[in-house]
């Protein structure tokens, strides 16, 4: 009885330690899949394939989808299986599944809204960076960990129908003209949005916002109600705002076919919904002159590797291939579109898109920075909850 | 006479008294369903009130700076201290969830009982008509009715300035407090749910034994006394256990606010519970769930109240040989026309306008030449800038959706419709014993909980460690489903078997035939069709719902209600517009399918 219960006990440490030790081998082939050429990559990819993975991945864009078939005609071995995931269940779908031992989990993900992918999956060892070491010289340090497949803006766009909006300064937003006319998705349902208004109270950008005040009234921004010059227009720009539109791709389409003088603060890339009949009407603000403070924001698209997948080094060929110019820029991908930007610097945006590239960006756009973000989020949540209504 | 079995036992000694119960298969049942139900319907519950006194990872971990698990009252305190964070998450949402819920109950049940008594208890014109069409509401999932409601009155002095069809023809620009906000919430929700009126005071008029409403004439009543005196009391439990259900129901909603109350600034309690429950503030999430059960058992208590007993669904009360119908005379052809002009709008109207909407590329423009197929047969090359790789008909991922969502409504039906049939066996045999009581009422108790809190209260169970193996799985789908949609399956078991006298069943018992061959061969048979309508009513509510889901699919396109919630959200009008009229379509064969091979259809499931 004793050696039943001794063999029983051994069993089960043995079990228990074999998550410890997949998870030990996926990061150790993430490291290694770093260090080898995509040959060598695709070779470790067929013998996964063989042995039965078949690569799943979430994503929250859905140009990876075209990005997945374009692959698998590059890699016609290996089969990748695309699901869209909405961004309000993203975390909490991937921090249950992922080491809960429910089958057919993703391997990997593309996500957005790093604060949580930092809280919910990096710190709780669900989820694991790469970055291929091949292209450390051509992303920056900061694109890297976790990796950047693409950026995406979001950017004020109005309604040309009665000619320029003259606005030139972000403060003219908050004011009484405005009201109603500035169309916003709720931050309180998108993360993105939330994390573009908490950046907005980070040193850099609330300093920013008190030069374009000066410039706007002529004096120097004082404290008052409010503690800071950020809060003071974030309260104000919230109390304009308007909600009617539940998603990006409505606002595009409902500013473009709605009233003239409309304004939006939406995804740039959505332009692509809207019927060209209709695309005439709308005007890039930050295009059509430069906005004192912001005209718009940038949120990265993360890609990390999970600690269930049987096939890391498919995800990491996934990965060095969306951050090609075959990967990114290929047939109906990232590029293609108006508003995706590769961190890869020799990827530039073709010529023939009406666009800028990314580093015309940097200065004139807010990026979400997840550590600032994560330290402050809870008292700038509230603040702007309370003030959605 | 003949003594009630129980008592003749109670005096005998306990191993003769449990051989006889064990003996009985009906207490077996409610034994078994008793610790069923238990299990998943209480035992979640229990979980949730757990998740209300508990610091989880996140936000929360951060902000209480305590550990994860730690107990803590601070969710409480926040969002009732009176602060603006909780006026604006829990108070002011929570009126506008009554408003909603109330506004929608009575205009559901004025819409729907109006139409059940012309249709039941008036010589009417059209009748054939109105009754199959009216149901068409109840088929859709409610959300696309508010997309339905904004796609007519949005007009160019409100929300974003966009021409609605209504503009467009009539160049009529309606109110903003009409086409967004509170008003359209209750018009929409009731509209939904009123065919939930019109089936359930149908049936009851349908059945009404006219004698007293003929003595009444005859006493020269006036039309009026007589519907106030006479008709009314009668379907009073209907119309009552009607507000239960639609109550409920409005209470909870969480896709309508979501469409028609965002462009106004006006939230409920369940959107406020989503967007809590995403930034990380579970605990006070957890807790609007629970005030949201809380609200539908109060609800109850008043309809127990009033009524004395909650069977007023029994909608069966003995066939009367006498139906005398009112004659409209004169008014009859204005009052049938009128009435299919109104039903056409509320049951047509949304399909022709969904399979516009399914073929246009610029919105608001309903010319010819800016329609095409592309949303629905288009090949990659063709589909126009596409959320999905081709039209929805030749695209996997749609066709996968389509198969897991019928799949998944095939085998909650063929659960439920089993239990309800065994539940409704076993209460009505062992009718009056506690045991039996507890069963009902347990068996009902998942209807009051919102489907957005119930899919909450499911994710945390299937969330906590022992349970991680749940989340995200098929069956996790199928046991939620199970649960949530037993309450009217299990009703109409209820229904269908006290409609069959006991002594048929003890013939056979006499004969010594087996249980098992008493339920096949007599119980089953007799009752067929109402039975198999009990089986019909889990699909179309699973064919059809999403709030239940959205928290549990393992991915958006898992469902083909996720789905289309979410090119809804995303703004593919296009494909949400083709994949509504799809499931209605689905929906409609499997209703008339089942109609034509069995005679059961989804209205008697109800009561009709």
């Amino acid at each position: 009885m004793k050696r039943f219960l001794s063999l029983i006990l051994v069993a089960i440490m043995v079990l228990g330690m074999i998550p410890a030790a997949s998870a030990e081998t996926v990061q150790e082939a993430l490291a290694a899949a770093a260090k080898m050429t995509n040959e060598e990559l695709y070779a470790k990819a067929k013998e996964e394939a063989k042995a039965g993975a078949q690569m799943k991945f979430y994503s929250t864009t859905s140009f990876a989808e075209k990005a997945a078939a374009n692959f698998m005609t590059v890699y016609p071995e290996l089969a990748l299986v695309y699901n869209e995931i909405d961004d309000a269940e993203t975390y909490t779908i991937l921090g249950n599944t992922i080491g809960s031992g429910v089958k057919d989990t993703a391997d990997m993900g593309l996500t957005q809204n790093g604060p949580d992918l930092q809280t919910y999956l990096l710190d709780e060892e669900l989820a694991y960076t790469y970055f291929p070491e091949a292209l450390k010289d051509v992303v920056d340090e900061k694109n890297q960990n976790p990796a950047i497949v693409t950026y995406i803006n979001s950017l004020l766009i109005y309604h040309n129908g009665n000619g320029s909006v003259g606005v030139n300064n972000i403060w003219q937003l908050t004011e009484a003209e405005w009201k109603d006319k500035v169309f916003f998705k709720n931050p309180t349902n998108e993360t993105v949005n939330i994390n573009f208004l908490i950046m907005l109270t980070s040193p850099e950008w609330n300093a920013k916002l008190e030069a374009a005040y000066q410039a706007r009234y002529g004096k120097a921004w004082e404290k008052g109600e409010f503690d800071t010059c950020a809060l003071q227009f974030i309260d104000a720009f919230l109390k304009n705002v308007n909600y009617t539109y539940t998603s990006a791709s409505k606002m595009a389409a409902g500013i473009a076919s709605g009233a003239a003088g409309n304004m939006g603060l939406f995804v740039f890339s959505k332009l692509r919904k809207v019927d060209e009949a209709d695309r005439g009407n709308l005007t890039v603000l930050q295009l059509e002159n430069k906005v004192e403070g912001f005209s718009g924001f940038m949120y990265p698209i993360y890609a990390t590797v999970f600690k269930d997948t049987d096939c890391p080094y498919t995800c990491a060929l996934f990965i060095n291939y969306l951050l090609s110019e075959e990967g990114f820029a290929g047939p109906k991908s990232w590029n293609s579109s108006q508003g995706y930007y590769s961190p890869n610097k020799t990827i530039a945006k073709p010529e023939d898109i009406q666009d800028e590239a990314y580093d015309y960006w940097t200065d004139c756009l807010v990026f979400e920075d997840l550590e600032y973000i994560n330290e402050h989020f809870v008292d700038v949540y509230e603040f702007i909850a309370t003030r959605v209504g | 006479m003949r003594k009630p079995r129980p008592n003749s036992l109670q005096h005998e000694p306990l191993i003769y008294r449990l051989r006889a119960f064990v003996t009985n298969p009906a207490n077996l049942l409610l034994v078994f369903f008793l610790l069923v139900l238990i299990t998943l319907s209480l035992m979640p519950m229990v979980t949730m009130l757990t998740n209300m006194f508990t610091v989880h990872l996140g936000t929360e971990k951060k902000m209480y700076r305590l550990p994860v698990g730690s107990w803590t009252l601070t969710h409480f305190k926040k969002l009732f201290e009176g602060s603006d964070w909780s006026k604006v998450n829990f108070w002011e949402p929570l009126k506008n969830s009554f408003i909603v819920a109330i506004g929608a109950g009575i205009l559901g049940i004025a819409i729907g009982g109006s139409i059940a008594w012309f249709v039941t208890r008036s010589d009417l014109k059209c009748k054939k008509f109105i009754s199959s069409v009216f149901v068409f509401p109840y088929m859709m999932p409610a959300w696309t009715l508010a997309l339905f409601w904004t796609n007519m009155f949005q007009n160019s002095k409100v929300g974003g300035g966009n021409i609605g069809m209504v503009e467009a023809v009539f160049g009529v620009c309606m109110p903003e407090w009409f086409v967004f906000g509170l008003f359209p919430m209750i018009v929409v929700i009731g509209m939904h749910y009123s065919p939930f009126a019109y089936l359930l005071i149908g049936g009851i008029l349908k059945n009404m034994d006219a004698t007293l409403e003929d003595s009444a004439t005859i006493l020269k009543a006036s039309r009026w006394t007589i519907i106030r005196r006479i008709t009314v009391p009668i379907v009073m439990p209907a119309i009552l256990s009607t507000f239960l259900l639609i109550f409920s129901s409005g209470f909870s909603s969480y896709t309508v606010p979501v469409f028609l109350g965002s462009a106004v600034k006006t939230y409920t309690l369940s959107t406020k519970m989503r967007a809590l429950i995403q930034a990380g503030y579970q605990g006070q999430g957890y807790i609007i769930a629970f005030i949201s059960i809380l609200m539908g058992c109060i609800i109850l208590g008043i309809n127990q109240w009033f009524t004395g007993k909650r069977k007023s669904f029994t909608t069966v009360t003995g066939k009367s040989g006498q139906v005398s119908l009112v004659k409209l005379r004169r008014a009859n052809w204005p009052i049938t026309i009128v009435l299919i002009i109104f039903i056409s709008f509320v049951a047509i109207m949304p399909l022709i306008s969904f399979a516009l909407e399914s073929v246009i590329r610029q919105p608001g423009n309903y010319r010819l030449s800016n329609m095409t197929l592309h949303f629905w047969i288009g090949t990659e090359a063709s589909a126009y800038e596409t959320g999905m790789i081709a039209g929805i008909l030749l695209n996997d991922t749609m066709w996968k959706a389509v198969g897991r969502q019928v799949l998944l409504a095939l085998v909650v039906a063929l659960i439920v419709g089993t239990s309800g049939m065994l539940i409704g066996y076993a209460c009505v045999r062992r009718r009056g014993s506690k045991l039996s009581r507890a069963v009902e009422s347990l068996a009902f108790f998942p209807y009051l909980m919102p489907a957005m809190a119930f899919g909450t209260i499911y994710l945390a169970v299937a969330t906590s460690e022992n349970f991680k193996w749940l989340y995200g799985t098929f069956g996790l789908l199928v046991l939620v489903s199970a649960v949530k949609f037993l309450p009217f399956a299990s009703r109409s078991g209820v229904n269908s078997m006290l409609q069959i006298a006991p002594e048929i069943e003890e013939a056979a018992i006499i004969f010594g035939v087996p249980w098992r061959k008493r339920m096949t061969r007599i119980l089953f048979p007799i009752q067929k069709s109402s039975i198999l309508s009990g089986y019909l009513l889990p699909v179309i509510s699973v064919m059809r719902e999403v709030a239940l889901f959205t928290l549990l699919v393992p991915y958006a396109r898992y469902l083909l209600t996720t789905m289309l919630f979410s090119f809804n959200e995303t703004g593919y009008a296009q494909y949400g517009s083709a994949v509504t009229l799809l499931i209605i379509l689905i929906i409609m064969i499997i209703n008339g399918l089942t109609n034509k091979l069995t005679g059961a259809s989804f209205d008697k499931g109800i009561g009709g």
